[in-house]
């Protein structure tokens, strides 16, 4: 866990991924920054940056907002707030590790880049930890969605050749086998082959 | 040289990671993938739909991807380091010319018609200038978007303004809104006009949102809109796969301008995995076709994608977008050096290679006298010197 600053730095978070928001936003909390949460449209976040005056955004790097948010500092020509993309030349390490990540980061010139550092290595940390939750979650759903296909396909062969499981499922197999194709590939075909044929009614 | 020839098809090639935005001229990217052409040069593709210009640039930058369909700025930018990290990108393929426009919503064009004399006051600016000196300082400033800092858009939109007298940093706001949310915000008020590319000033005219008073053809002439932009690094490591890209796009900008390929085209394009819209909606982004009550644009102003040199990166392009950047405060003092920069960013030689072009030494490109950089820079700040009225093509010309 990193050092908290030394000044309460404030973070506008801005993200549409609800789930991922929260943890970040807790981490943030955890490591004591001062977190803004905004999950609105870009236009709120265009008055929401002017009202807030964050020393950090903190936005998806697949935002379309991204764009609006970099021309910012031009918007606020009456009370100067440059906001720069986090990085000199010799930190591209941290941008790319951000990117990689998902995470895109815009300071207020000035502040102390060590804390900003610290506060990037959180986000980055948890923007990677939601990445495999979500492929976790993504494999479990397909393996489901896999069992069902075989199941559905199971049934039909059952019916169609009037057999018990084990030798449908050996029937799926071998033809999988047959085909050098997927068990799911295979399920697939009979279930639609069947379905033309109207025999999965 | 180590000139590769012409159709000489590539092999097992790695897979080529190349970034485009959902926009109409992305068309010769989508048509080389769906077509074949990149397949018949070897070239394994992989087109990655990305969100931002900025996604675009930081993904090449960083490796994310190989190259991508950039604005003609973007790789100027990237290689000068402004507006993000400092990386070297280049372009040895222009995709596109011409598309845009400046479009401004109903009320301020209402507002115009008691500042003007004639139509072409409005067109040429002139009553904005007027009303907004009648406005004075104590309300908020009229408020027009551009799609990115380092664009043709906002170049062409600040010089619109800056001909008829109107100071872009002064006198009005200028912001950045993403192309598909221009017309929204014209509607709801909150920008008073705009400039982007097509189809999204037909579109505007078409559901009565908004006026197009100018192309961008009227501005510039002919121009570079979108280049395929690479990574340096990348371009150096593959020259094979990058030339046989630049022959794939080539025949994709030619099948996308080609008449009686447009239906297809469209159908293309309108699918989920690229533009994800209606085939109506590309329509005015493609040939002659324009809502009724817009002004006729210009047959030379469309988009276009082939024919007469359309293709070939021009190194003055890369000078005359880096006297735009002097000419708004973008680029900073210490740059020198400019022709020998623009010849490393827009590698009109890799286009000749690739297509086994012979280069007609009898015309040769306009280039800056050496020692006069920063006298040719002050001269396209204070409006003294213009691109030729048809287009880059012509080159510059000098006023008094």
């Amino acid at each position: 866990m990193p050092a908290p600053p030394e000044k309460e730095l404030t973070v506008m978070l801005v993200d549409n991924e609800p789930a991922r928001a929260a943890i970040v936003e807790q981490a943030m909390i955890d490591s004591g920054y001062r977190v803004i949460r905004r999950l609105e449209n870009a236009k709120n976040l265009t008055e929401a940056v002017a009202e807030f005056q964050p020393d950090m955004v903190i936005i998806d790097i697949e935002s379309p907002d991204r764009d609006m948010l970099e021309n910012m500092s031009r918007l606020t020509q009456d009370n100067p707030r440059p906001i720069v993309m986090f990085a000199e030349q010799d930190d591209s390490k941290y941008v790319e590790a951000a990117i990689r990540a998902g995470v895109s980061a815009y300071v207020v010139d000035g502040v102390n880049s060590g804390s900003v550092k610290a506060l990037l290595q959180v986000a980055i940390a948890r923007f990677r930890e939601f990445q495999a939750l979500r492929l976790e979650l993504e494999s479990v759903k397909s393996q489901l969605e896999d069992r069902k296909l075989i199941d559905k396909a199971k049934g039909l062969i059952m019916k169609h050749q009037q057999c018990d499981e084990p030798a449908a499922y050996k029937a799926l197999r071998k033809l999988a086998m047959d085909r050098s194709q997927r068990m799911t590939d295979v399920a697939r075909n009979i279930i639609s082959v069947m379905e033309l044929m109207g025999g999965s009614k | 040289m180590n000139l590769i020839q012409p159709n000489n098809v590539i092999q097992n090639s790695e897979p080529v990671r190349i970034g485009f935005i959902p926009l109409i001229d992305c068309a010769p990217f989508v048509v080389a993938q769906e077509k074949g052409f990149f397949a018949s040069e070897g070239v394994n593709a992989v087109l990655s739909k990305e969100a931002s210009w900025a996604s675009i640039r930081d993904k090449v930058a960083f490796n994310l991807l190989d190259g991508a369909h950039m604005l003609s700025s973007m790789p100027i930018a990237a290689s000068l380091g402004i507006g993000s990290i400092k990386t070297a990108m280049q372009t040895s393929f222009t995709v596109s010319h011409n598309g845009n426009g400046i479009t401004i919503g109903n009320s301020l064009y209402d507002q115009l018609q008691h500042f003007s004399g004639s139509s072409l006051d409005i067109r040429t600016g002139v009553a904005l200038k007027r009303l907004i000196e009648s406005r004075g300082d104590k309300v908020a400033p009229l408020r027009f978007a551009m799609v990115y800092p380092y664009s043709s858009h906002n170049y062409q939109l600040r010089d619109w303004l800056s001909r008829a007298g109107i100071n872009p940093d002064k006198d009005v706001q200028i912001v950045v809104i993403p192309p598909v949310k221009m017309v929204d915000n014209l509607r709801c008020g909150d920008i008073d006009g705009y400039c982007v590319g097509e189809p999204w000033n037909s579109l505007a005219v078409e559901q009565g949102v908004g006026h197009m008073l100018v192309t961008g053809y009227e501005i510039w002439g002919s121009t570079p809109e979108k280049v395929f932009g690479v990574n340096t690094i990348w371009a150096e490591q593959n020259q094979a796969q990058h030339l046989a890209i630049i022959r794939a796009l080539e025949k994709a900008c030619l099948w996308v301008d080609e008449a009686e390929n447009q239906a297809e085209l469209l159908s293309i394009l309108s699918h989920p995995d690229y533009l994800n819209c209606t085939v109506q909606q590309l329509v005015y982004g493609f040939g002659s076709i324009k809502p009724k009550s817009q002004f006729d644009w210009p047959m030379e102003a469309f988009q276009r994608f082939s024919g007469s040199d359309i293709n070939k990166p021009l190194p003055s392009y890369a000078l005359w977008v880096m006297a735009q950047m002097h000419r708004w405060q973008q680029l900073g003092n210490n740059v020198s050096k400019l022709n020998q920069l623009a010849e490393q960013i827009y590698r009109k030689d890799l286009y000749y290679n690739a297509l086994g072009l012979v280069e007609d030494k009898n015309t040769i490109e306009w280039q800056l006298p050496e020692a006069d950089e920063a006298a040719w820079l002050s001269l396209v700040s204070h409006g003294k010197v213009r691109l030729h009225p048809e287009g880059i093509l012509k080159g510059f010309e000098t006023f008094a």
